[in-house]
């Protein structure tokens, strides 16, 4: 059993540049079987697009080759609540790995312990369903074409028992992704994601560590996080690398404060190259460890604290593989500007405690002084939160997880 | 050295300070074996070195995760002396202080949890005997009878060597010590004071000994022959080819050795912070309620050491007040779950060394020691693996349907 497509590990691998994720809702009453029929019919249709193959032109073949279209299908845990279910819900799924809910009034902690709050105008969370796609490709249109092609199958498969769709598409968040390593707050992002040769212990559940049926899948933790850009603008440059733990140009890792300067490496970056390239990402793009009280509340430093081995879930290692969004709202600035994350792990224990425990991310919105400064206390809102299991490929499946569907 | 006493929980003198560094040093060179110039015992004698925190790890027993559910890890390792015994590997040990409530019930009350050094402590009750009651004296906020340490009305007119094997006896066990083995110390202490209480860690593979040995196990120029250059072995890699697949199953074990070999690969030497010890580190206790509100800071108390050095947290109510600790929610996920043991206490714990990282000349090519790659990653969900484990699940099982009552292990 493998992982599914979707999920860019292997050394070299650079996921396209844009970004859909989907989530479906099983219709009231609907069984686990019923639902694997749409699931099945859904899967039929992914693969016809990567051949260029749209539900409503028969015949037609459209440009498809630059689009290298992924897809990839989670399970929720309302997936395991359907009758019918034929496997048990992978560990992961159980209540003390999920996201907790936002407050009916709005707002709320993302997690007790946890400096993450839902935005005050988030009364729903809208990314915990059934199941959620993921679709990933080089071309805007081939992730949007998803969209609209998964509801169009979705309203041609009305079930006549139940009188609609077993499944329906409830919301969808698109993201992009920026080709100069940096996020909106402006700083380098994503530098120091796991080695390659330490992702695949990371991601696939290891034998012994959940179901029996969920060895070789991995678990989708989503985050739909929106920048308080106004506010970060208003946090002098400084704050802001010492909130961020790098330099904000070159983003070099901050290593001390030496009075009022910010020291880093003195040898980073190599002249004539960018953080990101060789030789620098071997030796500067994972932070160093320091003593420094001020740089080890900085972001970076609390998200990694260097721990081996990466396998170990203790070492609170994940695979991120975010997208950065940007969308119309009303009031100032006129747009929310964020990011997508979305993260790989064989349990989500590994991104929970990495989000609450102390000297890590608990307690903190985002990280740097907190305490003196509101505008980091309230950078980050969470628009979506939502944990869901991706099952491993199995030969012979309609889709992936089909056997726990009975289907 | 000399290294102080551990986490600098107390002021000895230097009699015993070098009573202690025996220990260290004789232990160390007990390992002799392991023993490369990446590794230095005596922190004076490094190059330039570095702090370092980073090798850390949970608190709560990661092997048994690979064999049983979770549901089932927990109720072992909360096993009333048993689970402390049998699963709680990780350099930290703990037990639950019951008590009864208003109607005669008996609940949990406190978490006790230790990571403190047998060793330790069997120093000092070898060579002062008052100066270990008045430890023990500390921690339980009583000061134990002589009986309850040594096992005798009298500890002063036994040698040094009489009083380590009846401490042994009484409240440390034999830690895997050769000498107390052959003088028929037990491996767990037959009094009640180390097992109702968590005075220190008791298992045999808790040790001194153990953790040395890792660091120095860990601190070699291992390399795998990769085409013409030489790649970082993995943690399979090293384990495999040495035959010490197990250390790859528990948190503790992988953490430390790679953090070593990690240095060492790098070139670095490795090294103890002054003093040596297994330390607590702080955790978020915003994760734990008394009805909707945080629980007070008085209800978590470390100890056994200064800041970023504690070895000792007592997690609870005090006596005088209502609450026991299932009145306590840990919030876990989107779950609040009431704290009915310690293993809960342990999930949200980290625990580790204070090494220090030193300069070192580059490795040559003479000293790799090159190592055949895996053949296959290591599992831990083996039959032989799990053997231990899923032996106690089936008595616990037993044990608590009512068809057996074993006590003993």
């Amino acid at each position: 059993m493998t992982l599914q497509e979707g999920i860019y590990h292997a050394p070299g691998k650079r996921p396209g540049r844009f970004f859909a994720l989907l989530f479906l809702r099983a219709a009231p009453g609907v069984t686990a079987p019923q639902v694997a029929d749409a699931l099945a019919g859904l899967w039929q249709m992914y693969g016809g697009l990567k051949a260029g193959q749209v539900r409503d032109l028969d015949g037609v073949v459209l440009p498809h080759d630059e689009d290298a279209l992924t897809v990839l299908l989670g399970f929720g845990r309302n997936a395991f609540e359907l009758s019918g279910t034929a496997l048990p819900r992978p560990r992961g799924l159980g209540d003390e790995y999920l996201f907790r809910s936002a407050d009916p009034s709005g707002g709320g902690l993302l997690l007790r312990g946890s400096g993450l709050r839902y935005g005050a105008d988030v009364r729903a969370n809208m990314a915990t369903e059934a199941f959620c796609v993921q679709a990933i490709a080089e071309t805007k249109l081939a992730t949007d074409r998803v969209v609209v092609e998964t509801w169009k199958a979705l309203a041609d498969h009305v079930n006549p028992e139940l009188g609609a769709a077993p499944l329906q598409l409830t919301t969808f968040y698109l993201g992009f992704q920026r080709n100069d390593h940096r996020s909106w707050i402006d700083f380098h992002d994503g530098l120091s994601n796991l080695r390659s040769a330490d992702r695949e212990d990371v991601i696939a559940i290891a034998a012994g560590a959940d179901q029996a049926w969920a060895v070789g899948g991995t678990y989708l933790a989503f985050l739909r996080l929106a920048v308080d850009l106004p506010g970060w603008r208003r946090l002098s440059r400084r704050d802001q690398e010492l909130a961020v733990g790098r330099d904000k140009l070159s983003g070099c890792p901050i290593v001390e404060v030496d009075g009022e300067r910010l020291v880093t490496d003195p040898g980073c970056p190599v002249a004539g190259t960018q953080i990101w390239e060789s030789p620098n990402d071997a030796p500067f793009a994972e932070p160093p460890q320091t003593d420094d009280t001020l740089v080890r509340r900085s972001h970076v430093q609390r998200a990694n604290h260097h721990q081996r081995p990466a396998s170990d879930s203790g070492s609170r290692r994940i695979f991120r593989q975010g997208y950065e969004f940007l969308e119309w709202s009303a009031g100032a600035p006129g747009f929310s500007a964020g990011l997508n994350f979305v993260s790989f792990q064989d349990t989500p224990e590994r991104l929970l405690r990495m989000l609450t425990a102390g000297g890590w991310l608990g307690g903190t919105n985002f990280g740097g002084d907190e305490e003196h400064l509101p505008e980091l206390a309230g950078l980050l809102s969470v628009y979506g939160a939502g944990v869901y299991f991706m099952p491993p490929v199995t030969e012979g499946e309609r889709f992936p997880g089909a056997a726990a569907l009975g289907g | 050295m000399p290294y102080g006493s551990p986490g600098h929980a107390d002021e000895l003198s230097e009699e015993l300070i070098a009573r202690w560094n025996d220990v260290i040093v004789t232990t160390a060179e007990s390992l002799a074996s392991f023993k490369t110039r990446f590794f230095e015992l005596d922190p004076a004698k490094l190059r330039d070195p570095e702090l370092s925190d980073a090798v850390k790890w949970p608190g709560d027993p990661a092997a048994p995760t690979f064999c049983v559910d979770e549901p089932t890890v927990r109720a072992l390792c909360d096993w009333p002396e048993i689970g402390r015994r049998s699963v709680q590997l990780e350099y930290c040990e703990c037990a639950v202080i019951n008590a009864r409530d208003a109607g005669g019930r008996l609940r949990p009350k406190r978490v006790e949890v230790t990571t403190e050094l047998r060793e330790y402590w069997s120093c000092i009750a070898m060579h002062d005997p008052d100066r270990v009651r008045a430890m023990a004296a500390d921690v339980l906020g009583r000061e134990p009878d002589w009986e309850e340490l040594f096992g005798v009305a009298d500890p002063h007119p036994l040698s040094p060597e009489q009083r380590e094997i009846a401490f042994g006896h009484t409240v440390g066990g034999h830690g895997n010590n050769q000498r107390l083995i052959d003088a028929g110390v037990p491996a767990q202490p037959t009094g009640r004071l180390n097992i109702d209480h968590a005075l220190f860690m008791t298992h045999p593979i808790n040790g001194l000994d153990d953790f040395l040995y890792v660091v120095m196990f860990g601190s070699h120029p291992y390399g795998v022959r990769a085409g013409s250059q030489i790649r970082q072995a993995t943690g399979d890699d090293i384990y495999t080819a040495k035959e010490v697949k197990h250390l790859s199953c528990n948190h503790a074990d992988p953490t430390i050795t790679l953090g070593a070999y990690d240095n060492a690969f790098a070139g670095r030497q490795t090294g103890f912070a002054d003093p040596i010890g297994m330390y607590i580190r702080v955790p978020n206790l915003d994760v734990f309620f008394y009805g909707d509100d945080p629980i007070p800071p008085e209800w978590a108390r470390f100890g056994r050491g200064r800041a970023s050095m504690y070895q000792r947290l007592v997690f609870g109510p005090p006596d005088d007040h209502e609450a026991f600790l299932d009145d306590i929610t840990v919030s876990v996920g989107a779950s609040d779950q009431p704290l009915t043991g310690g293993y809960q206490l342990l999930r949200e714990l980290e625990v580790g060394l204070r090494l220090l990282v030193g300069h070192t000349d580059p490795i040559a090519e003479s000293e790799w020691e090159l190592l055949e790659p895996a053949p296959a990653p290591i599992a831990c969900d083996t039959d032989d693996a799990c053997a231990t484990v899923r032996e106690l699940a089936r008595r616990l099982e037993a044990e608590q349907s009512g068809r057996s009552a074993l006590r003993t292990l």
